[in-house]
């Protein structure tokens, strides 16, 4: 049949995890047949989830062992609520016992659930720690985005403390959203209806220009896999080092010089320029694997 | 006797008139050119009470600058405007009805006003003429609704007056040919006056002033259905019209109404009517605006040829360099002609397909609600059978017979579908006992309630249930029937009778998905040769240029 391959921006959570890893692989934790639903939105009389908008569990990718979740954006916008983000800590404080090559976090999410704002602001902070104790130990965690609800809010934070960031075009990472910025600062502030201009700021391209995507893929959840999978063997190789004062420090000094640098910036296009991109309207245009070899040649 | 002596009548009284109001006008323009600060008193000088005025308006392109200036008329000259208009789009268009400058109103499409229309109705504020289709409309300017002073819209104008339309002429001939030749005033409003224009679409000598708009022209991307929006219900509804309506018949000759649902088949053209080993056999030949969701069926080589009502924002490049495809002018830019395309439509098209709100027991089907006065547009006229068509093809043959299987005299007849959810957005149901028309006739005072096609018109209904070949119906009662027999889950479709569904189904006249060889769970994006408006500007090789807030890139 002619079909297109399957695109991850419009899978579910199961079917990305589903056609991520080697098949059969999966075997989920905590199986909505449990029902660990929210308390909170039962009790705001607002429609649960029996996984609670993410699921959890292992699984191999190209024979390495990995734990994996995924978030599934099209419930409350794969907002992290208590049971949610219980489940992702749950996760990678399982990892440190298991050691898999890695634990996947398929990132789609807006960030905390606002029905269970505090329950959901300890959760984050709560994974953000994990995440870190997770790399402390040697263990890579890696983000992959490319959902409509991009990494914004707690997981735009938690996404950048990933050791490597695997995003497609149509992935976004921030903090606050558009229509945010857009309802507290005023429609001259952001146009959030401007939508080459939120991916301009937000999207897969500009995100991998400036570093805080580590691989640009097509949006389809076969190159999603190879990336990953390369992504694996070299950490195989090369296990990760634990973090040590002088590297934060430089990492630190490194993203202050960044801010300074783009302070007045109202636009991605400066930084697109600066990568040495002439032709700003081919960009967005620009498949990914010429982007990716561009790139890979500027200095 | 000598009946001429005799006759104290003139013949040239609309011509004396219209050269009175020249001299008025002359005052304000430098031969025909008006500057835009002098262009509310040109209108007050060659306006004259009681005046038939087209103000240019159709669904997509606006005399916006002219319908602003008519605004700030002196109401004491300028009143009792009789308008008559394809379309009653912009917000202007009702507040000069608001202030009370105009005391009648022909017209075919209201579409985003027909809220406030309905209420100027009621309050007895606005009398409408009649609600028309587009060639019904054309066609009254030419016999008893001849416009005294038209408003139009073009793209640019030379110093001596030529009109250049560009890809959106639309209306603009119709139009200007109606007024400049009964004695009327054309005005037309233009982006830009240039020394040499591209091409003349309207010569100078049927344009009596022209004048540089401080904005260019309003045109509004309606065509544009962005394929990140199409369902899976649609997707199977698309396969069901491929597969057991345009493969059945072998269609050739079509036109596509607005919606995510055509929008659907035009995306499965080059993936699952291409498996089925359609391309060449169905689609070739379209009257069509230039749907970006076409884009992949043209490159997959399905399209031979594509006349468009009006242009789409956007696809200029794309079309002038599909010139074997689309009506393209020396200049390399299209040339739209809405009059010309609801004929093609009418005349030379073996399938209309379009979507609709409500269907009746017997088929009719209505865009109308209770509250708005939204009008037709073309459907009507895209929608009906061509009883002046003599030419035949295959598929109007087999329509006729199927239609009229024991009629003395063989005769085709026009394909007419009607693609739609069994419910729509709010559960509202898409199949009626009764529809809204009815009530809506009765509130405003319409001497016939505003019916968009007549079931006996209606050849075919698909909804995600299946599709009723209502043609092959030989009573009321089945007809009846297989209507309820694809309205799902809706009270008309729950009260079927099932054992005569059952019936029809056994000939071929219910048909669902597993009856015609489709597997439902085949219906999923990964069938859309584009799933995003990113995809088909990748399709176009970069030709087409989407509106920004399209994009997601």
């Amino acid at each position: 049949m002619n079909v297109k391959p399957t695109c991850y921006f419009e899978a579910s959570a199961r079917t990305r995890i589903a056609k991520l890893v080697d098949p059969d692989s999966f075997s989920e934790l905590c199986p909505p047949h449990l029902r660990h639903s929210s308390p909170h939105l039962a009790r705001l009389n607002a429609p649960v989830a029996f996984d609670d908008g993410v699921m959890v569990g292992r699984a191999l990718l190209a024979g390495h062992p990995v734990l994996i979740a995924g978030q599934e954006g099209k419930f409350n916008g794969g907002a992290v609520g208590e049971v949610h983000g219980a489940k992702l800590c749950g996760l990678l404080e399982r990892a440190l016992s298991e050691r898999p090559a890695a634990v996947l976090l398929l990132v789609d999410s807006g960030g905390v659930r606002l029905h269970e704002a505090n329950a959901g602001l300890i959760a984050i902070s709560e994974l953000m720690r994990a995440v870190l104790r997770t790399e402390e130990a040697g263990i890579p965690v890696f983000a992959l985005i490319g959902g409509s609800c991009g990494a914004f809010g707690g997981m735009g934070i938690v996404t950048l403390l990933c050791t490597e960031v695997v995003i497609s075009e149509q992935g976004r990472i921030g903090l606050s959203g558009p229509e945010v910025i857009e309802t507290v600062k005023g429609v001259d502030e952001f146009d959030s209806r401007d939508r080459a201009l939120v991916w301009r700021i937000t999207g897969g391209k500009l995100r991998r220009v400036l570093g805080d995507a580590t691989r640009l893929v097509d949006d389809d959840i076969a190159s999603f896999r190879a990336a990953t999978a390369e992504l694996l063997g070299k950490h195989a190789e090369r296990r990760l080092p634990a973090s040590d004062l002088a590297a934060l420090t430089e990492e630190h000094e490194q993203l202050s010089a960044r801010a300074r640098r783009y302070d007045t910036a109202r636009d991605g296009r400066i930084v697109f320029e600066e990568a040495g991109f002439t032709e700003l309207e081919s960009v967005a245009l620009m498949p990914v694997d010429d982007f990716n070899r561009h790139l890979e040649g500027t200095p | 006797m000598n009946q001429l002596s005799e006759n104290p009548a003139s013949w040239d009284a609309q011509m004396r008139n219209s050269s009175a109001r020249r001299e008025r006008g002359a005052a304000f323009a430098r031969g025909r050119e008006v500057s835009a600060e002098d262009i509310t008193r040109l209108l007050e000088a060659v306006i004259e009470p009681g005046d038939r005025v087209c103000i240019e308006g159709n669904n997509q392109k606006q005399a916006d600058f002219l319908s602003r200036s008519l605004l700030k008329t002196d109401p004491s000259r300028v009143r009792d405007l009789h308008l008559l208009q394809s379309v009653l789009a912009l917000p202007e268009h009702l507040d000069i009805i608001e202030q009370g400058q105009v005391s009648r109103v022909d017209f075919s499409f209201s579409g985003p006003q027909a809220g406030r229309l309905a209420t100027l109705v009621e309050q007895g504020r606005i009398k409408i003429g009649a609600i028309h289709t587009y060639l019904e409309l054309f066609a009254r300017y030419f016999i008893d609704l001849t416009p005294k002073v038209a408003l139009v819209a073009a793209q640019a104008a030379d110093r001596d007056g030529n009109l250049y339309t560009g890809p959106n002429t639309e209306d603009t001939p119709a139009i200007v040919e109606a007024t400049a030749f009964k004695n009327g005033i054309v005005i037309a409003q233009v982006n830009e006056v240039v020394d040499k224009l591209p091409r003349v679409d309207i010569p100078a000598d049927w344009v009596d002033y022209f004048v540089k708009a401080p904005t260019p022209h309003y045109i509004e991307p309606l065509f544009t259905r962005d394929p990140a929006q199409i369902t899976e219900i649609q997707i199977l509804m698309a396969m069901i019209a491929i597969k057991g309506l345009y493969a059945e018949y072998g269609i050739t000759r079509l036109n596509h109404g607005i919606g995510f649902d055509t929008a659907a088949i035009e995306l499965l053209l080059p993936t699952y009517a291409a498996d089925l080993g359609l391309k060449g056999k169905i689609c070739t030949h379209w009257a069509l605006n230039p749907h970006p969701t076409l884009i992949p069926a043209i490159e997959a080589g399905f399209v031979q040829s594509v006349h468009s009502f009006g242009s789409e924002v956007g696809m200029e490049r794309y079309i002038a360099a599909r010139p074997d495809i689309f009506f393209v002018g020396r200049d390399g830019s299209m040339r739209s002609n809405r009059a010309f395309s609801q004929v093609a439509g009418h005349y030379a098209c073996d399938l209309f397909i379009g979507s609709t709100l409500q269907i009746d027991l017997a088929g009719n089907s209505s865009t109308a609600t209770k509250g708005r006065i939204s009008g037709f547009g073309g459907a009507p006229n895209m929608g009906s059978d061509a009883r002046g068509r003599r030419h035949a093809s295959p598929a109007w043959l087999r329509a006729g017979r199927e239609a009229r299987p024991h009629a003395a005299m063989p005769r085709g007849q026009k394909l007419v579908a009607q693609i739609v959810e069994t419910s729509r957005e709010h559960m509202q149901p898409a199949f009626v006992e009764r529809l809204d028309a009815w009530d809506l006739a009765e509130s405003a005072g319409m001497e016939l309630p505003p019916v968009m096609i007549y079931g006996e018109d209606v050849t075919h209904i698909i909804t995600e249930e299946g599709i009723a070949h209502l043609l092959r119906c030989e009573t009321p009662e089945e007809r009846e029937q297989a209507i309820r027999g694809v309205a799902g889950y809706t009270q008309v479709g729950l009260a079927r009778d099932r054992r005569m569904v059952e019936n029809l189904r056994d000939r071929g006249i219910v048909r669902y998905p597993q009856d015609l060889g489709i597997d439902k769970r085949m219906a999923t994006r990964d069938l859309l040769a584009a799933r995003s408006i990113k995809d088909l500007v990748l399709a176009s090789g970069g030709l087409y240029n989407p509106p920004k807030h399209f994009r997601n890139w």
